[in-house]
């Protein structure tokens, strides 16, 4: 398999007054095309921040992050903009869909962003609310959904642009335990039938137990990689 | 782009409260800008009607000289010449000519110094509002012994209609005092504290025989079938007559005073359009503000799934736009139906002197295109203008900071 991520030696330091906070220290991950992997850690380990640096959310202190062979450390604004819009999914813990846009805008939203084509994208909008089992809700605000529906539509978001991995933080923290064990089964066969990379962010023991690998942080630095 | 419309208009409608209390900020204070403008431009009409159609006409042709101290030898000698060019002329709508004699009017009682006006009464009704201030007794005929004369002089000499009247004043070129006796056949009253209180009229005829300048006048003054004073036709008319020891001048340079006045106006209404859209200015930004800052965290993800701050900049821009279009209809409804009912009703000022000019006691709004075409421009400018500040900042939303609560 090919390496998908890659980062080397990579850091992001925080000024605390006289403190420097080392959130990230000299991290080097390689991630492979089609992994489903958890980043865990207790609060305040910094796997959220490794998180942000890995989807370009953040700039590092020092160290350089590869997707797909690119260095985003070095992408300015707007080509960073585009770069995570064509190869990165996001999955938020809040689900965060824009609330005037219907379940089926909110999926075509970001298919417009990269210029696709109107027949292309209803056809992708369809096939997405298919595959995460929300067909016939796609003409739905986020208020007429539940939580569970809304981090569905947030899933077919992250995959409507069919970026090369989906980084999901914290996606069933504010699910109860079965709708958080239907969404990572979706997820899982996403990944498993369509070979979509997944890095997660987590606390969630149901995503630690499918996760195929374990990335434990402990005071930024990874402390130690657990395949299964 | 169609996403950005749809976001932007489904956006505005998202706290509806917030929305409206910001519509009807901006469209008061453009309606109040259309108000103040209408009533502005209603005083200057008024104004300007006081003083030009009261007595005065829109231009006046003397001798140079004459009015510096209204002497009594600097008469037009061609008067009847300049009348018959007047006659002649399709731009002028009408023409009088007067006589001007500074003199003593004498009754029984009292004495009192004033300006005597030799008039043709039919001419004069069409320049001047001579025959519409009569409030006693009849307009001029053609009797050489009737006087008109304004009511407060009246009371300080104690007279009424049909009292006897002496004016004496000095003939022209000789300087030889000369008098008349007049019977009081007219009481007026303009409103206007100098004409009533030192204007007499009398026949040009009779005022000619005893100022002894036969055929001859001192003033002739004129309206213009274009009331723009400025009109071109105008002020050819006014070009051609000025010629030699002639002057021919529109009111504005004959005075200066009401022109200085109607000017601060102008500039009032600018300061007061100011005022109101610096305070509509910080309305809209606090209002954008408060709509991004409870939605920064949506921005926050906007931008981490790859939308780009130059979109997050047309979003908010166009919400502004869009608010500002609302906003402006609403003003121009609001605007536009006070400054109609005012247009037909007045606004009621009570009766008041201002620069010398006596107002109405209802002045009538009034209403033009620029209100309803340049003001909305102005008031959709400002909003983008104060939009842009906080869009420029919700375009800069770091996602990573934006999104600190979840990753």
């Amino acid at each position: 398999m090919s390496s998908v991520i890659t980062t080397q030696n990579l850091s992001r330091h925080f000024q605390d007054g006289e403190n420097i906070i080392k959130a990230v220290d000299d991290v080097s991950l390689n991630i492979e095309a089609g992994e489903f992997t958890a980043i865990i850690g207790p609060s305040g380990s910094g796997k959220s921040t490794l998180l942000n640096l890995i989807g370009g959310l953040d700039n590092p202190t020092s160290g350089a992050v590869e997707l797909s062979g690119t260095d985003i450390a070095k992408m300015s604004g707007s080509a960073l903009s585009d770069f995570r819009r064509d190869h990165i999914g996001f999955i938020f813990q809040s689900y965060n869909l824009i609330p005037v846009l219907s379940a089926e805008e909110n999926i075509e939203y970001i298919m417009l962003l990269q210029g696709v084509d109107t027949a292309t994208r209803k056809k992708r909008v369809k096939e997405m609310l298919h595959v995460v089992g929300l067909e016939g809700l796609g003409d739905r605000r986020p208020s007429h959904l539940s939580g569970g529906q809304q981090q569905r539509v947030a899933i077919a978001r992250a995959m409507a642009s069919h970026p090369d991995i989906i980084l999901a933080d914290e996606p069933t923290a504010n699910l109860d335990s079965k709708t958080g064990i239907a969404l990572l089964e979706v997820m899982k066969s996403l990944n498993e039938d369509r070979g979509m990379t997944f890095i997660f962010s987590t606390h969630d023991n149901k995503i630690m137990d499918r996760a195929r690998r374990l990335v434990h942080v402990l005071d930024g630095k990874v402390d130690q990689e657990e395949l299964k | 782009m169609m996403l950005t419309y749809k976001l932007a208009l489904r956006n505005i409608f998202r706290n509806t409260r917030r929305t409206i209390l910001t519509v009807m900020l901006i469209g008061f204070s453009l309606a109040a800008l259309i108000l103040a403008d209408a009533v502005t431009s209603g005083m200057i009409k008024v104004m300007v009607e006081s003083v030009t159609k009261t007595i005065s006409g829109e231009a006046q042709i003397h001798k140079k000289g004459f009015r510096e101290n209204l002497d009594i030898d600097l008469y037009l000698e061609n008067s009847s010449t300049i009348e018959g060019q007047l006659a002649a002329d399709d731009r002028v709508k009408a023409y009088s000519p007067r006589v001007i004699a500074a003199g003593m009017i004498s009754s029984s009682y009292n004495v009192s110094s004033g300006a005597v006006y030799g008039v043709d009464g039919e001419q004069e009704a069409t320049v001047s509002k001579l025959k519409e201030a009569i409030v006693e007794g009849e307009y001029l005929s053609d009797s050489p012994t009737e006087i008109l004369i304004g009511r407060p002089m009246a009371e300080l000499l104690e007279i009424g209609l049909g009292d006897r009247i002496v004016i004496t004043l000095a003939e022209a070129d000789t300087g030889e005092l000369s008098q008349a006796l007049f019977r009081v056949s007219g009481v007026f009253f303009f409103g206007m504290r100098e004409f009533d209180e030192n204007f007499v009229f009398v026949n040009i005829d009779k005022a000619r025989e005893v100022v002894n300048i036969r055929n001859a006048s001192h003033e002739i003054a004129l309206l213009f079938h274009d009331s723009d004073i400025s009109a071109t036709d105008t002020q050819a008319v006014l070009s051609e007559l000025n010629q030699g020891d002639i002057e021919a001048l529109d009111w504005r340079s004959l005075f200066p005073e009401i022109t200085s006045v109607l000017e601060m106006s102008g500039f009032s209404s600018v300061i007061i359009g100011s005022i109101l859209f610096l305070l509509a200015s910080l309305g809209v930004i606090n209002s954008m503000f408060m709509s991004i800052y409870e939605r920064i965290y949506e921005f926050g993800v906007a931008k981490a799934i790859g939308t780009k701050p130059r979109q997050l900049l047309q979003l908010i821009l166009f919400e502004g736009f869009l608010i500002a279009l609302i906003s402006c209809a609403f003003g121009i409804a609001v605007g536009g139906s006070l400054g109609l009912y005012y247009e037909i009703n007045g606004i009621p000022l009570g009766e008041f002197e201002f620069a010398g000019v006596a107002l109405s006691n209802a002045i009538p709004t009034v209403l033009s295109i620029n209100q309803f075409t340049h003001f909305p421009i102005y008031v959709i400018l400002l909003t983008l203008t104060a939009t842009l500040y906080p869009a420029r900042f919700a375009a800069k939303i770091v996602p990573s900071e934006a999104l600190q609560k979840s990753l």
